[in-house]
């Protein structure tokens, strides 16, 4: 019978086919082996590498850095340190010697010996106790507390070391002598420290001094490294914050993030994952231990399965890592109401985009533009009130109406009356309510700004053909412009100039004489326009990026608006009146014999009584200039114009029908949000909320049409949305039908690529964050007046002048004239270490007025040599608190201020000090003004008469002993003083009065600085006349 | 042709089983199929020759006369067993190295997942609520699929088949189970994973899944095409609809029961309690695809609108 004639299940061997797949099986479970302690642990590879190059590292670093330390070794400070050590050290050492004998010789063992048992009875006891406890029955309680008598009393043989005789001891005996024993030996612990005391301070000492003189790490910390690293074990390292149930495990792979020393991507191998966090002082102030880290970076701390899955890169994980030019999103989650934080350039940048460019006028975004939401709340409150004022008159009426009728019984009258009269009272008490809103509001409209031009003046203020060219795309007519180009249709440009046009207010401007425009254009360079405007296109652009380029200002605007404007920028055509929403006319006046008059002192509603809106919503000061200058600035600014510039005719924007359709698509745009137009005051932002954009799921953005594309290019992320919808506002648009009025609104905003990256990571930080509230960086203390005081800062531009924190530019810095020596000092002063410098009360009376006085405004109050001038911001009595209040924090100066009282000057002091300031040697007075007009024409620095309300006296004799470590590069001269052992010496020759005066001579000027009299001007004045 | 979709689609871990399923099902009913016709064969040999079936007992091919009657489990069934556990373990291995548990979404109250899906073996279930009211796909159906499995063994007077493969023998059970398991419930779930994206709306393979797709479908219910607006005559026509299409599937399926010499023997052994359940199951077994096909073909969601149910 062959063998296929067999019958196959009886015959067929399976033996093959079993081998085969036995093999695989093993094979396959050698795999899942492999897989579960390699493949998806990668970081065990990551640890062993970092431990190889790391070894490395540290071989080849303690060789560089071995020189420079034996170099420090050798100096004689490090000698002399170390030898006193050493001599402490061995002073103390048989003292010391003996005691570890005595411990480690004699009672540890005895300890040791007698300890095993004493815990022996005592468990025992500790055992037959809790018999005692849960036993139910008297009597095998009683035995059993019987039984722990005898326990007790049994006697034990315990053989110590170093005793020949056995000793026999019952329990408490045992636990006496224990108990002695470890009395002594803690007591000759502390014998020993105090014996080693000297000789351990000296040791800190000297390694204080060599790690003080190494840079990165010194030798001895590589070998604690070093050492550290031989006992390196492959584990998991994770932080645990167990309070937010916490767990990260980045630092399995990231072993670097906080080695002692610096560790680079090229020290180790190139692996950029080994690399030290970059920022140490970060750390420092978000110790890892108590913030992890992906509460700031985001990805899945727990994840180690994969560096995709481990980053968050996965599909469906919420938090993914912050790319690197993101990387400050982590930031704003909770310093979310702040406009500038430390260390956060590109958040800061971007908050700055969003603010400054609109953005706000449009996305309410919580802590942005709070003014206009609090000044519509306000508003609302005050109708709300005015309504139910005029509903309890009424109804107080109506009660004694019926009081006094004659069919009301009496004691219903009463009722009726007492009722009338409760109402009378309640409404007075809403009258007081009333008035403070009224007094918020007169802040308020001052506070509140908008980020484009009132269109309410389009009509005095600009060139009519301009406003369509203009619409059509504004970065073509001036680029960099604030404005975005919004995608319009010719149609639609048509109809928005045209209700533009037909809804300005209808006012005649006073017809201005010509000015000098060669003038005009001095003033504007040197005033300090260019703080905030630019001025020339393409390379030849110099100024502010704050606001407009105004090279071709003479094509738009008419010559009687702008000279009305840089006299001054917040006087208006006409007050608004936010509670009957309109603007007021002369006849409004006229009605109640009232003057057209409205300024901030003439603020109120002469309908209504209620605040008015009496300025532009602008945050441009004024500079305090003459009419004479601002016509000389405005003929120099009409002056700046392309040559070829022709516009069409526009006289289609005086078609009424137009005006409709224009109101309309106006509204559409949201052009209300940054811009005041008439009848739009009230307007709603139209975009969306952006406070939580970042924690909205990826499915709510809506990509439209470009979701598959955007999933297969790898950017179906809120990154990838916000910047595609940067670039391209229009983006989510493609391929769609829609009708005009349904497209996407937002206009372009024309932002460069790291403007994206900036504005990117300040959305993508806006989340709702999942960490516990005790993260939020909501100071109660000083660090809060500074956040506060960043956003007036801000807002008025402060830093295009002044310098506010270190390593900040101004726009001074950037512009060629200021670069030139002469014109140097000519920059305005910088505002570092102000709080200390300043009264904070002289700081609020000039932050009122800076011309520190009523009738002399043409001028400087501090500094009248400076050509750019402190400009007068107008601001609210709320504003100049912050300002004031953040420069004190700043400097860390105690809130409230209280003024130091200083020594009073004798008589000889007061003529010692004035000879002083006269002398040849200390030529005060050839710099420092005095008031004295024909003097301070040649003055270079602050009037010294007004220091005594203007500085701190601490400050003050500072500053005198050395100006260049405050201010570097200040003209006042360093090293007047020289230091003797217990005070300060005059350096120069010094009058003869001097001689045998034995008090500090910086703070005798202090003194007399401070203790100035306008007598003694008078007397200074004489004596420095007499001796120039 | 979208084959990164498709890919998507395929490759989804959750899918593959029913990837695999697609090609196991059919290759393991042929399989199946092969045997038993290749029995078939013999049955049909020893019933020509009487000599044959007098010495020969073993129904399953292939076969010799030379070979044993009968042969021992042990070793020779389970030593095969023992190589399909084994055979079964490596792949079980392979496949949980290689396919680890997917991360989907947070779960979000507010925002539900688009397709949202139930486990793949449900999604046969899940598709059935297309067709039907949710009472009648979600509680009736279920039920009754359950107990019909249960009453199966108490209806089934065919005393042939046991121990081999035969599709002679039991061609009607054959066929209603593969009407019954693959057509509809394994050609269901297959739908519900591999065809419903977006909106739980048809797309064929090789589509886009594309979340913004928009189509116009309106469902109307039976009575209303015929003008019946009111409750009451809803009622009524609906009933009658229904009681129609039960006598007309019961009538046919009884002519299919009876249709060979074989079956009728069977049916004559069959009580009428017997009978009667069956002809329950049957009937409402194939209202699953009747009901299918006029809702995809004439978009008609109900037939009979009553308060209580809806069919």
């Amino acid at each position: 019978m062959s063998d296929q004639e067999k019958d196959p299940v009886v015959y067929s061997s399976l033996s093959k086919p079993l081998f085969i797949s036995s093999v695989l099986l093993v094979l396959s479970m050698a795999w899942g082996l492999y897989d579960e302690m390699y493949a998806t642990r990668p970081w065990k590879g990551y640890q062993a590498r970092f431990e190889k190059f790391y070894s490395r590292y540290l071989k080849t670093a303690a060789g560089g850095e071995a020189d420079v330390e034996k170099q420090i070794k050798a100096a004689p400070d490090y000698q002399r340190l170390n030898a006193a050590m050493m001599d402490a050290e061995k002073a103390a050492m048989p003292g010391a010697t003996a005691i570890d004998k005595k411990i480690n010789g004699d009672l540890v063992p005895k300890i040791l010996a007698l300890n095993d048992p004493f815990q022996e009875v005592r468990g025992h006891v500790g055992a037959l106790t809790y018999e005692i406890e849960v036993t139910h029955s008297e009597s095998s309680k009683d035995s059993l507390r019987k039984q722990i008598v005898e326990l007790k009393a049994e006697k034990h043989d315990v053989s110590l070391p170093g005793e020949d005789q056995k000793r026999s001891m019952d329990f408490k005996a045992m636990g006496d002598l224990l108990q002695s024993m470890k009395d002594e030996k803690s007591k000759l612990l502390q014998q020993r420290v105090a014996l080693m005391k000297t000789a351990t301070e000296l040791r800190a000492k000297r390694d204080q001094y060599l790690s003080d003189r190494i840079a990165d790490a010194s030798t001895s910390t590589i070998a604690a490294v070093q050492n550290s690293l031989s006992k390196f074990d492959i584990r998991i390292r994770q932080i645990h914050v167990k309070d937010v149930d916490l767990v990260d495990r980045c630092e399995s792979c990231h072993l670097g993030t906080r080695e002692p020393i610096v560790l680079t991507k090229a020290a180790m191998g190139g692996e950029a994952v080994f690399a030290s966090h970059p920022n140490k002082e970060m750390l420092k102030i978000h110790d890892p231990e108590k913030f992890g880290c992906t509460p700031c970076h985001g990805g899945n701390g727990a994840a180690l399965s994969s560096v995709e899955k481990s980053h968050g890169y996965n599909k469906f994980w919420l938090w993914p890592l912050h790319h690197k030019e993101n990387i400050q999103a982590g930031c704003q989650q909770c310093h979310a109401r702040e406009v500038v934080t430390e260390m956060a350039d590109t958040l800061n940048q971007g908050r700055e985009i969003f603010r400054l460019r609109g953005c706000m006028g449009c996305h309410r975004y919580e802590a942005f533009d709070r003014e206009a939401d609090e000044i519509a709340n306000v508003n609302q409150q005050m109708r709300q009130l005015e309504q139910q004022k005029a509903e309890w008159k009424r109804e107080i009426g109506f009660s004694e109406q019926k009081a006094n009728n004659p069919r009301t019984s009496d004691t219903d009258a009463k009722v009726l009356f007492a009722h009338s009269n409760d109402l009378k009272v309640r409404s007075s008490g809403l009258d007081a309510k009333l008035e403070q809103f009224d007094m918020r509001s007169h802040s308020l409209v001052r506070e509140v700004k908008k980020v484009g031009p009132s269109l309410k003046e389009a009509r005095v203020k600009l060139k009519k053909e301009w406003i369509p060219e203009w619409l059509k795309d504004p970065h073509q007519w001036r680029e960099g412009t604030k404005m975005p180009t919004f995608r319009l249709d010719p149609n639609e440009i048509r109809a928005i100039s045209a209700f533009l046009w037909q809804a300005g207010v209808k006012a005649d401007l006073p017809q201005q004489k010509p000015g000098d425009a060669a003038r005009g254009k001095e003033s504007f360079e040197t005033r300090g326009c260019m703080a905030c405007h630019s001025m020339g296109e393409g390379a030849a652009k110099q100024g502010g990026t704050f606001s407009a380029n105004l090279s071709r200002e003479g094509e738009k605007a008419n010559y009687d608006y702008i000279v009305r404007w840089v006299h001054n920028p917040r006087q208006r055509s006409a007050p608004y009146c936010a509670f009957e929403k309109k603007d007021l006319t002369a006849e409004d006046y006229q009605r109640k014999a009232l003057p057209y008059v409205f300024d901030l002192e003439h603020s109120k509603c002469p309908n209504d009584g209620h605040e008015l809106q009496v300025q532009q919503m602008t945050p441009m000061p004024s500079l305090r200039l003459t009419e004479d200058e601002a016509r000389d600035i405005a003929s120099y600014l009409m002056t700046r114009k392309r040559d070829n510039a022709t516009y069409a005719n526009a006289d289609y924007m005086d078609d009424p029908n137009l005006k409709n359709q224009g109101i309309a698509l106006v509204r559409n745009y949201g052009c209300a949000g940054c811009h005041e137009i008439a009848g739009l005051e009230e307007e709603q932002r139209i975009g969306t909320e952006l406070t939580k954009e970042g924690s909205k799921p990826t499915e709510r953005l809506d990509f439209a049409l470009l979701g598959h594309k955007a999933e297969a290019e790898d950017w179906y992320t809120h990154k990838g949305f916000f910047e595609h919808k940067l670039e391209n506002p229009a983006v989510y648009d493609t391929g769609k039908e829609k009708a005009k009025q349904d497209r996407l609104k937002m206009p372009n905003f024309n932002l460069s690529k790291p403007e994206i990256d900036a504005v990117t990571t300040f959305l993508e930080g806006s989340v709702d964050a999942g960490v516990p509230a005790r993260y939020f960086y909501n100071p109660t203390d000083q660090r809060q007046d500074i956040i506060d005081g960043w956003w007036v800062v801000r807002k008025y531009n402060c830093m295009g002048c002044h310098k506010v924190h270190v390593g900040q530019m101004t726009t001074f810095d950037t512009m060629t004239k200021y670069l030139d020596p002469d014109w140097k000092d000519q920059r305005p002063p910088t505002l570092i270490g102000e709080g200390a410098r300043v009264n904070p009360e002289w700081l609020m009376r000039f932050l009122n007025n800076p011309a520190l006085s009523e009738t002399d405004t043409n001028r400087d109050g501090v500094r009248q040599y400076l050509k750019a001038r402190m400009p007068t911001f107008s601001f609210s009595d709320g504003e100049i608190r912050k300002i004031v209040r953040f420069f004190e924090a700043l400097s860390s100066q105690a809130q409230p201020f209280i003024a130091e009282k200083l020594d009073p000057l004798t008589d000889q002091e007061r003529t010692m000090a004035r000879q002083l300031f006269t002398s040849e040697g200390a030529p005060c007075l050839k710099c420092h003004m005095t008031g004295d007009v024909k003097h301070d024409s040649h003055a270079t620095a602050p009037n010294f008469t007004v220091a005594k309300d203007r500085l701190k006296p601490g400050w003050t004799k500072r500053w005198m002993l050395d100006p260049a470590l405050m201010s570097p590069g200040t003209a006042m001269p360093s090293g007047l003083f020289r230091h003797e052992p217990d005070r300060y010496v005059f350096t120069g020759p010094t009058p003869p009065s001097f001689n045998g005066y034995t008090k500090d001579h910086a703070d005798l000027l202090v003194r007399y600085m401070f203790q100035f009299t306008p007598e003694e001007l008078a007397r200074l004045r004489s004596s420095a006349g007499a001796g120039n | 042709m979208d084959f990164h979709q498709l890919w998507t689609i395929l490759s989804t871990a959750d899918n593959v089983p029913i990837v695999i399923l697609l090609l196991v099902v059919p290759f393991y009913t042929w399989y199946g199929l092969r045997q038993s016709f290749a029995n078939d064969r013999l049955i049909a040999q020893l019933e020509a020759n009487p000599e044959m079936a007098k010495t020969h007992h073993r129904k399953t091919q292939p076969w010799r006369p030379e070979w044993a009657r009968e042969v021992h489990v042990w070793p020779y069934l389970l030593r095969i067993e023992f190589l399909a556990a084994i055979i079964l373990t490596i792949i079980l291995m392979v496949w949980s190295i290689t396919l680890n548990a997917p991360l989907e979404e947070p779960a979000n109250p507010t925002l539900t997942m688009n397709p949202s899906k139930a486990p793949w073996y449900f999604l046969g279930l899940q598709e059935m609520l297309v067709y039907f009211d949710p009472w009648m796909s979600g509680v009736v159906m279920p039920s009754l699929i359950i107990i019909g499995l249960m009453v199966i063994p108490y209806i089934d007077t065919n005393p042939l088949g046991n121990g081999y493969y035969t599709f002679k023998q039991r061609k009607f059970s054959i066929l209603t189970f593969i009407f019954g398991f693959i057509v509809l419930w394994v050609a269901m779930i297959v739908i519900g994973t591999l065809i419903r994206g977006p909106g739980w709306m048809w797309f064929w393979p090789g589509t886009t899944w594309d979340h913004n797709r928009l189509i116009f479908e309106v469902n109307r219910d039976l009575p209303d095409i015929f003008g019946i607006h009111t409750q009451v005559p809803k009622i009524i026509f609906g009933a009658i609809v229904v009681g129609a299409y039960c006598v007309v599937a019961g009538l046919g399926m009884h002519k299919l029961i009876t249709l060979t010499p074989f079956n009728r023997k069977i049916y004559a052994r069959m009580s009428v309690l017997q009978y009667a359940v069956m002809q329950v199951f049957l009937v409402v077994m194939l209202s699953l695809p009747v009901k299918i096909l006029i809702r995809l073909l004439f978009r008609i969601k109900y037939v009979w609108v009553t308060p209580w149910f809806n069919i």
